[in-house]
């Protein structure tokens, strides 16, 4: 069994194995971490932008509990090369670290449009503490806040925005809203009532270049409508961190390519989150993911191994859930497949909507939208991901759903789904409760 | 571990459970907070309280990316108010459908077993919900599946 383990990354995934390593050992083995920043969760960030939250809160592990678990932790400091035949990984200081196992888990960075002055001072990004921070001290009660993209980052954040009293205006590029995340009837929908909330939204609207005005910021908008702001926020997309992997002889596609076990070609090497191209529960293919259910199962499965427990990973299922303006906007598995079945309700006055896609009798996707205080719209939500993660056979409901695509439960009910779900496990065991005390050893 | 055992046979549909359930869970009568829900099956002509199992895996507890779905000191899934920044991830993560959401507190919730003394077996007037100290299970899904027969021959 593997004595030294060298977690690389401080996300989800990292401090999800680093958990899950004290929870499987029989021994004591040592775990060293090595992190950019603190461990802090990335997605309660929107909580601490409106000050719901204070910042202490978005900390996964303080140094005390580093400690109690007995985790070696290298703050602070990035890695810039591993060598795959040495065992052994190279920091941003020099320092180099030996280890008997580890796991890449460097997650993602944003990603600016390439146009002149988006590196400017009064453009910031949304994904780390630091920029939180940066965004937080620049938004004020009546600030005219400018996001430029209309993604699932971008969507995280829209409520707080508002919360603290700001004027909100959304630049997409692109025809519509939230692409990677629901379909065009969803996005039509959710696209209204944010008008109706008093939301600006601009697609299908191409940004020529970012101006300093006195302060303030110019966007010069090719096809007309300069947009002056306060505040601009760049939520173009994210790219995984693996520059720094090139001499590694680690194989990378999309992502680093990783087995039913989560090891890349080098088999003391595994790769978890963001950085994972790791199998898709749906379509069965490898993919890079890049949301946090991905990076939380990653990393426990992970841990499992590296704790030497022979923990196979049946692949991640794609999950997504956002709210804005009190509306609820979730999609689940492959809710754009194109080669697809499928059949939705829409009711636009409430608004609600249900796209159900299909394989045969079995549901491989789903979108949901509907108020967040429609009771039925979260246990649906909940259900809708039963149906798709069990891959339960609907039978004669599905011609059911046809005519009544929003009387779920009931089908989730009476196709016995619970039983199908009641014995999966991730780990192959009952989950623990996340205490902040160590697990003994 | 002592759990929510369903008999949906005995249910009456009074929803009786889900006042009993809000007024512990909330202070006040309000079915709309009630974690347990009765469900009308065969066109109202039966009916069936729905909640969560208190699942192996607690998808709800492993989703929270601040820890604030714990294991209570009766083995129930509860949600630490303090902890809950309300970010929704436990309702796309229970495939169940039973964890809730409440827009007024932004916290998520979901049944704990009201700390070892169910409210909504205690009020239930016909012992369709008991307490007992038996395997977590599917109750519902063969009543159900019969119940429903007419529903689908509709459908058809």
């Amino acid at each position: 069994m593997a004595r030294r383990h060298l977690i690389i990354g401080g996300g989800t995934a990292g401090m999800n194995a680093i958990r899950t390593i004290r929870e499987e050992e029989s021994e004591r083995s040592t775990i060293t971490l090595v992190s950019a920043e603190k461990p802090y969760s990335r997605m309660v960030l929107p909580y601490y932008l409106d000050r719901s939250i204070a910042e202490s809160h978005v900390f996964t592990a303080t140094a005390r509990v580093l400690a109690d678990w007995g985790v070696t932790a290298q703050l602070g400091k990035r890695a810039t090369a591993l060598d795959t035949t040495a065992n052994r990984c190279t920091l941003d200081d020099g320092t180099a670290i030996e280890y008997d196992d580890c796991l890449i888990a460097t997650g993602s960075s944003p990603v600016r449009a390439p146009v002149p002055g988006a590196d400017g001072p009064g453009v910031h990004s949304f994904w780390t503490l630091e920029q939180c921070r940066g965004v937080l001290a620049q938004i004020k009660p009546g600030s005219h806040v400018v996001m430029v993209g209309a993604g699932f980052i971008a969507f995280t954040i829209l409520n707080s925005i508002l919360a603290l009293g700001a004027k909100l205006t959304i630049v997409e590029i692109a025809p519509r809203i939230l692409p990677r995340m629901i379909d065009d009837t969803g996005a039509g929908l959710v696209q209204s009532w944010l008008e109706k909330h008093g939301v600006t939204v601009r697609t299908g609207a191409k940004l020529a270049r970012i101006d300093d005005a006195k302060g303030r910021q110019r966007l010069k908008m090719p096809a007309g409508g300069d947009i002056v702001a306060d505040v601009v926020i760049m939520a173009t997309g994210i790219r995984t961190n693996l520059e720094w992997l090139k001499a590694s002889g680690v194989k990378i596609n999309q992502g680093i390519v990783v087995d039913d076990h989560l090891r890349s070609s080098a088999p003391n090497v595994y790769a978890a989150g963001d950085v994972a191209e790791g199998r898709d529960l749906i379509s069965q293919a490898n993919a890079v993911h890049a949301i946090e259910p991905t990076a939380q199962e990653h990393g426990r499965v992970v841990g499992a191994n590296m704790a030497g427990k022979d923990v196979r990973y049946r692949g991640s299922l794609i999950i997504n859930i956002v709210e804005v303006c009190h509306l609820d906007v979730a999609s689940f598995g492959a809710w754009d497949d194109a080669k697809a079945e499928n059949m939705s309700g829409v009711k636009a006055d409430r608004p609600a909507y249900r796209k159900l896609l299909w394989r045969g009798d079995r549901l491989t996707g789903a979108i949901i939208l509907g108020p967040s205080s429609d009771i039925w719209t979260t246990n649906d939500v909940g259900m809708l991901k039963g149906l798709v993660q069990s891959g339960v056979s609907l039978g004669p409901w599905k011609a059911h759903l046809k005519k009544n695509p929003f009387d779920v439960k009931t089908a989730f009910i009476a196709t016995k789904t619970t039983s199908t779900l009641l014995p999966e496990t991730i780990l192959g065991r009952p989950s623990k409760a996340p205490g902040e005390s160590p697990v003994a050893v | 571990m002592r759990v929510l055992k369903i008999h949906p046979e005995k249910c009456t549909g009074c929803l009786r459970c889900e006042l009993a359930c809000s007024y512990m869970q909330t202070g006040d009568y309000q079915p709309a907070k009630s974690v347990i829900r009765v469900s009308p099956f065969e066109g109202h002509t039966s009916y069936a309280p729905y909640t969560c199992t208190q699942c192996a895996e607690g998808w709800c507890m492993t989703a929270c990316p601040v820890g604030a779905i714990t294991i209570s000191a009766v083995g129930a899934k509860d949600v630490v108010d303090d902890r809950c920044v309300g970010c929704k991830l436990c309702t796309i993560a229970c495939p169940y459908g039973t964890m809730f959401y409440d827009p007024a507190t932004r916290k998520a919730f979901k049944c704990n077993l009201c700390g070892g003394a169910p409210a909504c077996a205690d009020a239930c007037p016909t012992a369709a919900i008991t307490y007992e100290d038996v395997e977590t299970a599917d109750w519902l899904g063969d009543f159900a599946r019969e119940r429903t027969a007419r529903v689908l021959t509709e459908a058809r």
